[in-house]
C-alpha cells in the first residue's frame, strides 16, 4: 500500500514534469553551455575544435580588460543602463496608461486603439524597423526631416540617431522599442482590469468618484500584482533585447557606441568580426548574472513574497 | 600577328589542360566503379549583380567535365544542386562560416581571398596544394601575386577567379566645367604630380561653383577595402611580414583621417557618407553627375551600364547608361597620392574559388571516397578557371582576368564578336542567364576599358591576409564614420582607435603601433 504521502508526492512531480522539462531543455541546458564556452576558445563556429579545450577566466581576463579599457564598452554599460530604465518606463507607464484609458473609452474604440497598438509587435520585426529607418532617416528622403522642413522648424535635415550624441540615439532606441512594450502591458493591464468585478467601480460612481479616484483607489491597487509582472518581465526582456537595435544600428541610423546595449554587444562578439564565441558567452553569463540580480531585486522590491503568501481563508 | 599569338596561346591552354582531362576520366572512373551515378555539389558566390559567372562558372564547368566523360564512355554525371549568389559578400562569407561546421554550406565558396586566413586556420577549407603540385601547368596561367594571396601558412587555398582595379573615376562633364583639365592627368597622377591636395583644391571650386553637388563620393558601410588606399598613398602599409603584424601607422592614418574630416566639415563630401544606400544614392549621385571625383572600382563601369541607377532627364525615368555615356563622362587614374614624393596606388581584392573541407559530403559512400569527391570539386574549380570563362566574366563585370590566357581573349575581337552573338560554346543555362548582360556589356568600349586599366595592377596592393585584419577592419570603419560627422576630429579618433586595439587582448599583440600624429602637416596646405 502506497502512503498517502508519497501519493501526493507523485502527483505533484506528474504536474510539474513538464513544466520542468521544458524549463531545464530551453532554460538550464543553454545556461549551463553558455557558462561552459565562456572557459573555452570557441570561435568561428569551431565547435569540432575549441570545445574540449578549456582556458580557464581568459576570456573573461578580455572582457574585464575591454570593459575597463574600450571606451565603447563603456558606452555600452551606459547606453544600456538607460535603454533599459527608460525604456522599462515607457513599457510600463504606458502600458498602464492606455489600460486605464481603454476602460473608459467605449468597447469599439477599445477594440480598434488596441489593434493600432498591438501593430508594432505584430509586424515583422525587418518591417517594422524599416519604418522608423525611413521615418528617422537623416536625410530629406525621412518623414521626420521632410515633416519639419515643411514646417519650417529646422533648415537642413537631422540624422537624429547619429545627432546629438548620446541623445539622439538613446531617444531613437528608446522610442523604436518602447512602442513595441507598450502593447505587451497593455494587454496584460487590460485584461486584469477587466477582471475586477464591475461591482466595485459601479459602487464608486454611486457614491461620486472621479475617473481617476477610480483609477487611483480601486483599478490601480487591485492590479499591482500584473504591474509586478509586467515590470520584471519587461526588465528581462530588455535585458536581453536586441533585435530591433541590431537593425537600426546595422543600417547606420543610429549611432553604434551609443545605440549597441549589452545584449546586440554579445552578439557583435559572437557573429561579427572574428566570431569569438568564447568571448561572448563570457558577456553573456555576465548579462544572465545581472539579468538574475536586477530580478530578484524587482521582486524584493514589488512585494513578491506577499503575492505567495497562502491566503487566509477569510473573506 | 595578334591572330597568331591568339592561336598559339589557345593551343598551349588546350595541351596545358590535357593533363587535368586525365584526372578528370581518372576520377570519373573511380567514381563510376564505385557504383556513383551522379554526383552532387552547391556553390556559394557573392559580389556585384554582373559577376554571376562566379557562380555560373561552376556550373559551365561541372558541363564541361559531363562531356569529358561521356566522350570517354564514363557514366557519371556532375550536377550543380544549388547556386546561390548574393550581393554581400561578407554576409555570404558569415554564412558559409556558421554552415560549414554543419556540412550544409556550399561546396564551393566564390569570395574575397581575405577570407582564406580565418576559413584556412579553421581547417573550413580544402588545402589545394597537393592538386596544384600535381598539376602544376595550371598555376603557370596564373598571374604570380594572385597565387601569392591564395596562400595561407604557405598552402595554397584558393585558384584566383578574378582581380580588379579601383579606379578614381573623374567626371569629364564637370571637369570641363571648372576647368580641370584631364588631357594626360593620369600621367601626372602617375608621376605623383596630381596628390590629394589638388583633389581637395578642385573638389572645392566645384562646389563653390555649383558645378555639383559634391566634390567627392566614396564607399559606404566599411573602410574596407577602399578607403585603405590612404594609409598606402601616404608611404605606409597595413601589414608588416617581418613579423607577421598588422601595422597602425598613426601618421597615415592621420592623414587620411583629416581628409575626410576637411572635405566633411567643407561639404565636398557628405558627412552620412557611410550611411548611404548603394543602389539609392551612392551609384546614383555619381551617374547622375552630382560628384566630380568618386573612388570606385572597374566593376562601376558595367554596373552602371546594367542597372537602373541614372535617370534620364528628358524622361524622367531610371535606366542603364550606355557604353558610349560611361565613356563620354568618366575619366579614370589611379589613387593620387597622399602628397609629393609618394607613390599612387589602386588595391585589388582577388576573388578566389575556394573548396569547403567538406566538399561533396552530401554524396553517397562519401567517407569511403572522400578524396575522389575532394578531387572531383579542385578540378571543378580548375575547370571553372578556363580562359574562356574567366575572359567572358572579365567583360561582362569589368573586373581583369587573373591569367594571360584569358587577357589574350579579351583582346581578340573576333572572339568578342561570338560572345556577343552567344555562339560561344556554354551551357544552355548559363547562356540564357548571361544573355542579358552579355548584351549590355559586350563591347569595344568596354573591352578597351579593361585593357586601359590594366596597368594598374602594377601599382596594385593586397589587403592583408591575417585573421584579426577584420577586427582592425571594423575599427577603421567606425572612425571614418565618426570624423566625417565631425563627432571626432582626426586626433582624437586616433586615440580612440588605439584604446580600442589596447583594449581588446588578441588584437593588442597582432598590432603594432609606429610612428606619430605629425605635429607640422597641415590639410589643406594653406
Amino acid at each position: 500500500m502506497i502512503k498517502e504521502g508519497t501519493s501526493r508526492k507523485w502527483e505533484l512531480w506528474a504536474f510539474l514534469a513538464p513544466a520542468l522539462v521544458v524549463v531545464v531543455i530551453f532554460y538550464v541546458v543553454p545556461l549551463i553551455l553558455t557558462v561552459y564556452t565562456s572557459f573555452t576558445p570557441i570561435r568561428n563556429w569551431n565547435i569540432q575544435r575549441y570545445a574540449t579545450k578549456w582556458i580557464g577566466l581568459y576570456n573573461y581576463q578580455k572582457l574585464f580588460h575591454a570593459i575597463a579599457n574600450d571606451p565603447s564598452v563603456r558606452a555600452v554599460f551606459l547606453t544600456t543602463a538607460v535603454f533599459v530604465g527608460c525604456t522599462l518606463l515607457v513599457n510600463v507607464l504606458g502600458g498602464l496608461i492606455l489600460a486605464l484609458l481603454t476602460f473608459f473609452v467605449g468597447k469599439r474604440t477599445n477594440s480598434v486603439a488596441s489593434t493600432i497598438w498591438l501593430l508594432p509587435r505584430m509586424s515583422p520585426i525587418a518591417v517594422y524597423g524599416l519604418v522608423w529607418y525611413y521615418f528617422f532617416h537623416g536625410s530629406g528622403i525621412g518623414t521626420l526631416n521632410s515633416l519639419f522642413l515643411k514646417l519650417g522648424l529646422i533648415d537642413k535635415p537631422i540624422a537624429w540617431g547619429q545627432a546629438f550624441i548620446p541623445y539622439g540615439p538613446w531617444s531613437v532606441i528608446i522610442f523604436v522599442n518602447g512602442l513595441v512594450g507598450v502593447s505587451f502591458g497593455m494587454i496584460v493591464l487590460s485584461s486584469a482590469i477587466k477582471s475586477i468585478p464591475s461591482e466595485f467601480v459601479i459602487a464608486a460612481r454611486v457614491d461620486g468618484a472621479t475617473d481617476w479616484q477610480i483609477c487611483k483607489r480601486i483599478l490601480i491597487p487591485q492590479i499591482k500584482w500584473h504591474i509586478m509582472y509586467v515590470t520584471t518581465w519587461q526588465l528581462l526582456s530588455l535585458l536581453t533585447s536586441y533585435a530591433h537595435t541590431y537593425l537600426l544600428v546595422s543600417w547606420r541610423l543610429v549611432n553604434k557606441t551609443y545605440g549597441t546595449p549589452w545584449a546586440l554587444y554579445v552578439y557583435d562578439l559572437a557573429f561579427t568580426g572574428v566570431f569569438d564565441q568564447g568571448l561572448a558567452a563570457a558577456a553573456g553569463t555576465l548579462l544572465v548574472l545581472v539579468g538574475g540580480l536586477l530580478g530578484f531585486m524587482t521582486l524584493r522590491i514589488l512585494g513578491f513574497g506577499k503575492l505567495m503568501v497562502e491566503p487566509r481563508g477569510d473573506i | 600577328m595578334r591572330r597568331l599569338l591568339f592561336v598559339v596561346l589557345l593551343l598551349t591552354a588546350v595541351l596545358l589542360f590535357a593533363s587535368v582531362e586525365d584526372s578528370i576520366v581518372q576520377v570519373g572512373r573511380t567514381l563510376e566503379k564505385n557504383g556513383i551515378k551522379e554526383v552532387r555539389y552547391a556553390v556559394w558566390g557573392s559580389g556585384d549583380p554582373n559577376s554571376v559567372l562566379r557562380v555560373l562558372g561552376i556550373v559551365e564547368a561541372a558541363r564541361r567535365i559531363n562531356d569529358i566523360w561521356a566522350k570517354n564512355k564514363i557514366n557519371v554525371k556532375v550536377i550543380i544542386r544549388e547556386t546561390r549568389y548574393e550581393l554581400d559578400f561578407t554576409q555570404m562569407y558569415q554564412e558559409f562560416l556558421s554552415k560549414q561546421p554543419l556540412g550544409t554550406a556550399g561546396d564551393f565558396l566564390v569570395n574575397s581571398y581575405v577570407y582564406i586566413a580565418p576559413l584556412a586556420e579553421e581547417g573550413y577549407l580544402l588545402d589545394l596544394t597537393p592538386y596544384l603540385e600535381k598539376h602544376k601547368e595550371l598555376l603557370e596561367d596564373f598571374f604570380a601575386s594572385h597565387i601569392e594571396v591564395a596562400k595561407y601558412k604557405g598552402k595554397i587555398y584558393g585558384l584566383p577567379q578574378d582581380t580588379e582595379a579601383r579606379p578614381f573615376y573623374i567626371r569629364k562633364d564637370i571637369a570641363a566645367k571648372v576647368g580641370l583639365d584631364l588631357q594626360g592627368l593620369d600621367q601626372k597622377v602617375l608621376k605623383g604630380e596630381f596628390t590629394w591636395f589638388d583633389v581637395y583644391e578642385w573638389a572645392k571650386k566645384t562646389v563653390q561653383l555649383g558645378a555639383s553637388q559634391w566634390g567627392l563620393i566614396h564607399r559606404r558601410g566599411t573602410a574596407h577595402p577602399d578607403l585603405m588606399q590612404f594609409i598606402l598613398v601616404f608611404g605606409s602599409k597595413l601589414y608588416d611580414p617581418a613579423d607577421g603584424k598588422l601595422v597602425f601607422d598613426k601618421e597615415a592614418i592621420y592623414k587620411w583621417l583629416t581628409i575626410e574630416w576637411v572635405f566633411a566639415r567643407e561639404k565636398l563630401l557628405p558627412s552620412d557618407m557611410m550611411a548611404w544606400d548603394w543602389a539609392k544614392q551612392v551609384h546614383p549621385a555619381i551617374v547622375d553627375g552630382k560628384t566630380l571625383f568618386d573612388i570606385g572600382g572597374t566593376w562601376y563601369w558595367t554596373e552602371w551600364q546594367t542597372k537602373d541607377y541614372y535617370t534620364d532627364p528628358k524622361t524622367g525615368q531610371m535606366r542603364g547608361l550606355k557604353p558610349e555615356e560611361v565613356e563620354q563622362w568618366f575619366y579614370y587614374t589611379l589613387f593620387p597620392v597622399g602628397e609629393p614624393g609618394k607613390k599612387p596606388v589602386t588595391l585589388s581584392q582577388p576573388f578566389m574559388w575556394m573548396v569547403s573541407s567538406k566538399a561533396g559530403a552530401q554524396n553517397p559512400k562519401y567517407s569511403a571516397l572522400k578524396s575522389t569527391y575532394d578531387e572531383l570539386a579542385f578540378l571543378i574549380a580548375a575547370k571553372a578557371s578556363d580562359p574562356e570563362i574567366n575572359a567572358i566574366h572579365s567583360i561582362i563585370s569589368a573586373h581583369l582576368p587573373v591569367g594571360k590566357a584569358s587577357a589574350a581573349l579579351l583582346a581578340n575581337k573576333e572572339w568578342l564578336d561570338k560572345l556577343y552573338n552567344l555562339e560561344l560554346d556554354l551551357d544552355p543555362s548559363v547562356k540564357e542567364k548571361i544573355a542579358g548582360i552579355v548584351k549590355a556589356t559586350v563591347n569595344p568600349i568596354n573591352a578597351k576599358f579593361l585593357s586601359d586599366v590594366s596597368y594598374m595592377l602594377e601599382h596594385t596592393n593586397f589587403p592583408p591576409i591575417h585573421p584579426m585584419y577584420a577586427k582592425l577592419a571594423a575599427i577603421f570603419a567606425e572612425v571614418v564614420d565618426q570624423v566625417l560627422r565631425g563627432q571626432m576630429d582626426p586626433a582624437k579618433a586616433i586615440d580612440y582607435a588605439i584604446g580600442k586595439i589596447n583594449a581588446d587582448l588578441d588584437l593588442k599583440a597582432s598590432v603594432k603601433i609606429i610612428n606619430e600624429i605629425p605635429k607640422d602637416w597641415r590639410f589643406p596646405a594653406k
